[in-house]
């Protein structure tokens, strides 16, 4: 039992990533992955799983996993969005101290990437839905 | 033919197994136990993918945020735009809803 384990562990560790990047496993596997990472907010891993699980068909499983996958990502980019409009209400009642401007103008520009990396993650898997072609998005 | 079994002897194999795991662990930095649940997990998440599915459904409606000052109204408008174009989504929502309505009138 162990030793089965440990040559799963070898697997997964090893050529494992390289089997599952060529997208040669059952789709099955990739919708779990995806379902696992969108569980955990990783939207970068659950856009890369629905994306290898979509190659070969696009089922209705296919098609259910894809659209929690983009409502999550509007979910979290309006979140986002209410968070910048936050900010830019408490700078016009308070005014920006001149102390904290950078700090402000720092949270802003963060705030304002999240949202957009995950509007394009939309956009993608959106495509993909659709049938259309999209260029993958990679986060830095 | 006749079996016996000894009590002892279990425990010596519990004891040496642990041993021998803990000893694999310490050589190798392997989780043995973990990894073993971790591909358990995997293995029946592959079979019970429809369920899996499910609780995500749900599981993304619980993870709407809610304002304090919102009702129930506003909470269903905010669900209602965001699976906009996303047709069967929006389709086990409703299915969602309908069963909770009917959950409350039983």
């Amino acid at each position: 039992m162990v030793g089965l384990n440990a040559l799963s562990k070898l697997f997964r560790k090893t050529i494992g990533p390289r089997i599952e990047a060529l997208g040669l496993l059952p789709q099955r596997y990739y919708l779990h992955r995806a379902l696992d990472a969108l569980e955990k907010d990783d939207i970068d891993e659950a856009v890369r799983m629905v994306t290898l699980a979509g190659n070969d068909k696009k089922d209705a499983r296919w098609r259910l996993v894809c659209q929690q996958v983009i409502f999550r990502c509007r979910v979290l980019a309006s979140q986002h969005e209410k968070q910048l409009d936050r900010f830019e209400t408490e700078m016009e009642i308070f005014g920006k101290p001149i102390e904290l401007s950078d700090t402000y103008l720092r949270l802003q520009k963060a705030e304002e990437r999240a949202r957009d990396i995950l509007r394009s993650y939309e956009m993608t898997l959106f495509n993909q839905l659709n049938g259309r072609k999209s260029d993958p998005v990679t986060a830095e | 033919m006749d079996r016996k079994l000894s009590i002892p002897g279990g425990l010596t194999g519990a004891l040496v197994g642990l041993a021998a795991e803990l000893a694999l662990e310490e050589i190798t930095g392997m989780e043995i136990v973990n990894g073993l649940l971790a591909v358990i997990g995997a293995g029946f998440g592959l079979i019970r993918i429809d369920r899996r599915i499910y609780e995500a459904t749900v599981n993304l409606l619980k993870r709407v945020p809610v304002e304090a000052n919102s009702d129930y109204r506003d909470v269903l408008e905010q669900i209602d735009e965001m699976s906009l174009e996303l047709p069967e989504l929006r389709e086990s929502f409703v299915k969602l809803v309908q069963a909770g309505i009917e959950a409350q009138k039983a």
